[in-house]
């Protein structure tokens, strides 16, 4: 990892790149620096603290946030008193691993490789440059990403919500001082959205940034939480644009749970009440009228762009834009740039939200390699193992260390009490108090008192498990003992760090602490972790582009692969489509895509097949499949659901009476027959969210605004004088795709807003359709005499309860899939080995269908890739079957399925654990009513005597 | 678990419950305040305790 | 009798509140010193025994926090 370094020039081709890079100095050593902070306690430099917005400042050697990675200090040259002035050099005082040097120097480094991803991001618009708005005037005007440094509890407020957020908590400056007095709770809040975006006459942002309204919304609900109920927050909007996986439902409860006002408007401008400094709030509502209303903060929805340096770097790679600077891609390949073996993720790409970021991330990943896939394992090297000493049935020997981690510990604990008083504990043959147990020769020198003390256990007494439990496990490894014979305790997280003023009390704490962790490992076992055997081959459930996507990312990196597909082809539902909002023929391409999946050896497709039952694990699925009426069996290590959606029939609006009334997916079918019906019609009507957003169905379906929207300006474009309304509810054209909307209008189609309380009403009079709505400025009652209805209709999931049996992975409420986590694992579940993509997730769009086809691939190939290293925990259930009574409470308990019923045998009826399976949480052991389980590595006996030693006499 | 311990005599605000996410470190201190205080104001737990002689 | 410390036995969740506890250290805020924490992998594994055997034991407040 490169960090603080810029990509300054890429040569060569896909296969052969070679790139520079421009490091810049960090001054400080990354090896040697320990995150422990002392440098910044000593440094008198102040400079603004860029993350969290510049509301308040920070030390001249810095990390930027404390989860930062790497947690590494760095000086920033600017405000360096040393660096800038050659005073100072506290910091170098300070530190107690010499990591600071101020002779750290730029370099430029060139690097070799066959792909290249490109994931710059993003910069939050800069909303100074819209004088209607006084960003930079007023002091309660404030962005939302300065709002969210203020919500968090990390913040400059910690998490509480003043106004005046941007004058400093202690001010100096006489200007600050008079302002502050004015400081106060804020009573009402106001969000804008669409500040620089979806506007090209204040500024150049024509798309829309995607993200905004689900943050305005996020921003409004915390605060309520933050400040209470009372606290009014209204939303001033266009379009509520919510259409992400269960978007729509937080609106929703925004609105009728939390009591969030939505206003429908155009805000012309803010200006402050005199003799105070809340804020008089000017709008257009939506029938026109102006509106005034005092607000005590505002709060900009800021849009996403791409900052210069980025479109100019994508210039001189050659690599095309769209016109806010977003890269070109296409629907089929949507994380490949124009230049071939250059990759994109990320808000680059698109503006777009983290679960797509994340989606884009692994496709890019898989792409990517694609490439490389002969080169991979070429630069592997292999590891030696050492023996391993049987410990079992010895008498604990425990060696325990205590460490000073420079000053973070030594400086609060006595240390070296601790460690005499270690000696003392039972079964502690050995107590050594190292200056960081971290470093390389402590390891070593672990390493050796292991085997000349003949030590069984090893206890550490430092920092957090979490992050060092892995390295200390492997240096016991080194030494030729289990890992798990291994208990570490957190003498400075926990106790140094946040008990700096109470050094007597943490120095008890810490003993406490150590007898707490060498009386767990006393009674540590050395446990096994079985190797789980990994069938290489994947199964793809359906044929639709999401699993066509898979299936050829999987296939290129040389994986064998099944796709399951129950229609006599493949191409899923896109077989039904016209073309994408980008002008692709989609026909044209899919039949290309199954040319290309027939040849391909690696892939086999079954169809007309069903699946029968499923059973198995990662590693090892074996299902019984129905093929053209023959049954056979297939084994694979994992699977990738790829079953979609299909389109709502509707009921209403004249449907199945009126041979005009027809679905979006008709319309498709009509154009690409190019049929001439068309061609006869005058008029045409669009309404949208048939069966979407209402009781029933209280989700968004993503994709109909834009389908509807591109389908406009194809009659349009087909016959410019054809009337054409688009009856809508919101706008939802998100990203880019707003460019689209912009051009339907430009074109004279003509949009109409209606209400879920006030939808058209479609009759035939006299053999005319007619649609009668509401004009939603006006007011007035309206009539649309059309030759032709297009329904909007709803994507409706297929609810297969069947299949997620089969998988054990769960369905929400609607039908759709629910992955591993809405955020960080969108293309995974919860149970290993198994991956979902397209529509079965959530209705999308085709791109990211085939985005999320290609990030499935990428996570079953981070799974395939750990063939021959795939082992068990070892701190997983385990059940004692003389005890087990056969409940099935572990059974009915488990999230994971990882218990069940043995069904043979001398226990048959039992239970039993599938430690492949088994997550090691306890659930189970915590519910049996037998004592018939236990959690290896956190037994009973184990917990049981942390809390023996809690108040062992001295 | 609140009336159990209850039952064997011990106050309810000596136990307590929460959930907290990994990265909610202020709150974290807030709850081990909040906790502290309370118990605390109890003083030390008398009731069913082990004694050793 | 005697003023004696008080100890609170806290059963922490790996994943969420012995996370929280690490980045309270990192972010160096200060708080009591009366707790006392067992990791525990997933408050799913607290189980009433251990409760009440912490009492046994001497502590004067037990803590489970996921």
């Amino acid at each position: 990892m490169l960090t603080l370094s810029e990509l300054i020039d890429v040569k060569g081709e896909k296969g052969n790149f070679e790139i520079d890079i421009l490091k810049k100095p960090r001054y400080v050593d990354l090896d040697l620096c320990i995150g422990c902070g002392a440098c910044a306690e000593k440094c008198p430099g102040k400079a603004d603290d860029e993350y969290n917005e510049d509301l308040v400042k920070r030390k001249s050697v810095y990390v930027e946030y404390a989860q930062a990675v790497p947690l590494k200090y760095r000086i920033d040259p600017e405000t360096c008193l040393k660096l800038t002035k050659d005073k100072c050099g506290n910091c170098e005082e300070a530190c107690p691993t010499s990591a600071i040097n101020f002779d750290d120097k730029e370099e430029t480094v060139t690097i070799k490789t066959g792909s290249i991803i490109l994931s710059p991001g993003y910069k939050p618009f800069d909303p100074s440059q819209f004088d209607n708005y006084q960003y930079s005037n007023y002091p309660n005007v404030v962005t939302a990403m300065e709002f969210e440094r203020i919500l968090s509890a990390t913040g400059p407020t910690m998490g509480h919500i003043t106004t005046m957020p941007k004058v400093p908590v202690n001010p100096k400056k006489k200007k600050d001082k008079e302002l502050a007095a004015y400081r106060k709770d804020p009573k009402k809040i106001a969000w804008f959205q669409c500040v620089g975006s979806r506007d090209i006459n204040k500024c150049d942002n024509a798309h829309c940034s995607s993200v905004c309204c689900m943050y305005a919304v996020k921003e409004a609900i915390i605060s309520k939480e933050h400040a209470g109920d009372e606290l009014d927050c209204s939303i001033f909007f266009m379009d509520m644009r919510t259409p992400g996986k269960d978007f729509e439902k937080y609106y929703n409860n925004a609105q009728e749970k939390h009591g969030i006002n939505f206003i429908r408007s155009r805000v012309h401008s803010v200006t402050e009440v005199p003799g105070t400094h809340d804020l008089e709030v000017v709008y257009a509502d939506e029938a026109g009228e102006i509106q005034k209303e005092i607000y005590d903060m505002v709060v900009l929805s800021v849009g996403l762009e791409i900052p210069e340096e980025t479109r100019n770097l994508a210039e001189k790679l050659n690599i095309e834009m769209s016109p806010g600077g977003f890269c070109n891609t296409s629907t089929f390949d949507p994380v490949s740039s124009s230049v071939d073996g250059i990759y994109v993720a990320g808000a680059f790409n698109r503006p777009q939200d983290i679960p797509q970021s994340v989606l884009d991330a692994s496709a890019a990943a898989s792409a990517a390699g694609d490439d490389l896939s002969p080169a991979r394992n070429t630069l592997t090297k292999k590891l030696e193992e050492v023996p391993r000493i049987n410990v079992v049935g010895e008498r604990p020997r425990i060696g325990v260390f205590i460490c000073d981690c420079g000053s973070n510990i030594k400086g609060v604990v006595d240390c070296a009490h601790v460690t005499e008083y270690a000696k003392t504990l039972p079964y502690v043959e050995f107590a050594d108090e190292p200056m960081f147990a971290c470093s390389q020769d402590t390891q070593d020198k672990m390493v050796e008192y292991i085997k000349e003390k003949n030590l069984n256990r090893i206890v550490v007494a430092a920092c957090t498990p979490k992050t060092h439990e892995p390295l200390f496990q492997e240096t016991l490894e080194n030494a030729g003992l289990n890992k798990y014979l291994f208990e570490m305790t957190n003498i400075r997280n926990h106790d140094s760090w946040v008990h700096k003023n109470n050094p007597d009390m943490a120095t008890k704490k810490a003993k406490d602490l150590v007898r707490m962790a060498v009386s767990k490992a006393a009674l540590s076992e050395p446990l096994k972790e079985e190797k789980i055997p990994m069938d290489e081959r994947v199964m793809v459930v359906g044929g639709g582009m999401a699993g066509i996507s898979a299936a050829r990312s999987l296939s290129a990196q040389g994986y064998e692969v099944h796709i399951i597909e129950k229609q006599d082809r493949l191409g899923g539902e896109a077989l039904k489509l016209h073309k994408t909002p980008k002008g692709e023929d989609i026909q044209k391409k899919l039949k290309s895509i199954a040319e290309d999946v027939n040849a391909n050896d690696n892939i086999k497709v079954h169809l007309n097949t069903t699946i029968e039952s499923t059973d198995g694990f990662v590693g090892n699925f074996k299902s019984r499949i129905t093929e053209n009426g023959d049954s056979s069996e297939i084994e694979y290590g994992a699977a990738v659901l790829a079953t979609g959606a299909t389109a709502h029939e509707p009921d209403e609006y004249g449907f199945g009476m009126d041979d005009r009334v027809v679905t979006s997916l008709d319309l498709d079918r009509m154009l690409i027959e190019n049929s001439a019906e068309l061609d006869k019609m005058n008029s045409a009507t669009f309404i949208q969210c048939v069966g979407s957003r209402d009781t029933n169905r209280p989700y968004c379906s993503k994709i109909c605004c834009t389908h509807s929207v591109h389908n406009a300006i194809e009659l349009k474009t087909r016959k410019p004088d054809m009337d054409v309304f688009i009856l809508y509810r919101d706008i939802r054209t998100y990203g880019e795709n707003e460019l689209l909307y912009k051009q339907a209008r430009d074109l004279g189609v003509i949009f109409i807003r209606y209400d879920l309380e006030n939808k058209p009403d479609v009759r035939t009079e006299n053999g005319s359709l007619v649609i009668k709505a509401r004009d939603h400025v006006l007011g007035q009652p309206l009539e649309i005499e059309s030759d032709l209805l297009v329904l909007a209709t709803a994507i409706v999931p297929r609810k297969d309860e069947k299949l997620a049996n089969f998988f054990k992975v769960p369905l929400n409420e609607e039908g759709f899939f629910v992955e591993k986590h809405a955020k960080l694992g969108p293309a995974e579940f919860a149970t290993d080995g198994v991956f979902i993509c397209g529509s079965g997730h959530y209705p999308k769009p085709l791109d990211e269908a085939i985005t999320q086809g290609k990030a499935a691939a990428s996570r079953a190939l981070t799974l395939l890739g750990k063939k021959d290293n795939l082992f068990t925990s070892g701190t997983v259930a385990l059940v004692d079957q003389e005890k087990c009574s056969s409940c099935g409470v572990c059974v009915a308990i488990c999230p994971y399925s990882a218990p069940s019923f043995l069904e043979e045998g001398r226990y048959s009826g039992k239970a039993e654990i599938n430690p492949v399976l088994c997550k090691g949480c306890g659930l189970c052991v915590a519910s049996c009513r037998s004592g018939a389980l236990h959690l290896k590595g956190f037994n009973t006996d184990q917990i049981f005597s942390q809390i023996f030693a809690l108040d062992e006499v001295v | 678990m609140g009336n159990l311990i209850e039952h064997i005599g011990i106050e309810r605000e000596r136990i307590h419950f929460s959930w907290i996410s990994s990265a909610e470190a202020t709150k974290f201190v807030d709850v081990v305040k909040d906790i502290t205080e309370k118990v605390r104001a109890l003083g030390p737990n008398e009731k069913f305790k082990k004694i050793y002689n | 009798m005697p003023d004696k410390d008080i100890k609170i036995v806290s059963f922490l969740c790996n994943w969420c509140s012995y996370g929280a506890a690490d980045l309270a250290g990192v972010s160096r805020l200060e708080y009591p010193a009366d707790i006392r924490v067992i990791r525990i992998p997933c408050s799913g594994r607290m189980s009433p025994k251990f409760v009440l055997s912490a009492f046994r034991e001497g502590a004067d407040a037990v803590w489970v926090s996921g």
